[in-house]
């Protein structure tokens, strides 16, 4: 994949999210989501969080306050986002996104990696949170579908971003 | 003061402006003294308290509270960095401290050669506040009830609590979310 196809998929990715009425994003520290990011934050809209429970946390509130908030982390962070997925989002049903840059899945055999490449589809099933693998073609109707459960229905969903999808290399 | 005693002062103090009580006996203590939409009983999810006030207050066009405990801003100290960063938030953020994590047991918090005052300022919270006995606290409370920009208010909680504590939260937890939210709506742009 060239490194333009992925400067156009996070241009679009972006541009439906604000479409769909998503926002505030919330963001924490990921390579793969790193163009996504850099959109975000030149339209505006990107607010950095410290650590990815904190940001489950601030979207939490934000969701109450009516909005329909995106978090983005890398699935190292989905770790340390359980406990705030498993004793707040879900029994509190609080509406929100999630994107999740897939490390240790695909080309990314880094071993730190490995076990949360393996847990994080398991993570999202368990708590019953519909999760989708991003696939180039099919780009806007899965953000479309994602509108669909979040803003319309008020429930949480995810995003899930393989490694190579905006042009990251392992 | 003792922790019953600071959450009723700061049910007294509030009205329309949502509450986030943490995790613990704060929740159960609030719910027992007045059970209101603006109270939210964050029954798990140690820690994040803090956070779900900035959430709020992204959003507010008044105060946001949040009651939270020794034991769980010492579990994320981190909240203190994000609400910091942020100079027009108005988050009335308070540590009711009584050195303990009292509903697992009473086990001592390590927190005596901390100064969570030091650590909020050093943040980037606008105003500091220490409240060693309940007429400072109330004082702390009107004052730091006009804020639009975060405050943080550090209680003292010297004094026993007179009483077991409350039994737990047996509302749904979506309905707790469902009334907060529905009085967000009241108060949010």
């Amino acid at each position: 994949m060239t490194v333009s196809v992925g400067t156009d998929r996070a241009q679009e990715l972006c541009t439906t999210l604000l479409g769909q009425g998503f926002s505030p994003f919330l963001g924490t520290p990921c390579g793969i989501l790193a163009p996504v990011y850099e959109l975000l934050r030149s339209r505006g809209g990107l607010m950095t969080v410290v650590r990815e429970d904190n940001a489950v946390g601030i979207a939490a509130g934000s969701s109450m306050a009516g909005r329909s908030p995106v978090v983005l982390m890398q699935n190292s962070g989905l770790g340390q986002s359980v406990n705030a997925i498993a004793s707040l989002v879900v029994p509190y049903r609080m509406p929100m996104l999630f994107v999740i840059g897939m490390r240790g899945t695909d080309a990314d055999s880094t071993g730190e990696n490995e076990v949360m490449g393996r847990l994080t589809g398991t993570v999202f099933a368990i708590s019953g949170i519909p999760a989708t693998r991003l696939d180039g073609p099919l780009l806007t109707d899965q953000v479309a579908r994602c509108a669909r459960l979040v803003v319309e229905q008020r429930r949480p969903a995810a995003l899930l971003v393989p490694p190579a999808f905006f042009g990251w290399r392992p | 003061m003792n922790k019953t005693e600071a959450i009723r002062a700061v049910i007294d103090a509030t009205g329309a402006e949502p509450v986030v009580f943490t995790t613990g006996f704060s929740c159960r203590i609030a719910r027992g003294i007045a059970d209101r939409a603006s109270h939210f009983y964050m029954t798990g999810s140690m820690g994040l308290a803090a956070d779900i006030g900035i959430g709020i207050a992204l959003h507010s066009t008044v105060p946001v509270v949040v009651v939270d405990g020794d034991g769980s801003l010492a579990m994320n100290p981190g909240c203190l960095l994000t609400a910091g960063a942020l100079p027009g938030l108005p988050l009335l953020h308070l540590l009711l401290d009584d050195r303990s994590y009292e509903s697992t047991g009473g086990q001592h918090v390590p927190s005596e050669r901390v100064d969570f005052c030091a650590l909020a300022r050093a943040a980037g919270y606008a105003e500091v506040l220490c409240a060693d006995g309940i007429g400072d606290f109330r004082e702390a409370l009107a004052s730091g009830l006009t804020c639009s920009a975060p405050v943080f208010v550090h209680a003292v909680l010297a004094a026993p609590e007179g009483a077991l504590p409350p039994p737990r939260i047996d509302l749904g937890l979506d309905e707790v979310r469902r009334r907060f939210s529905d009085h967000l709506g009241l108060v949010v742009r």
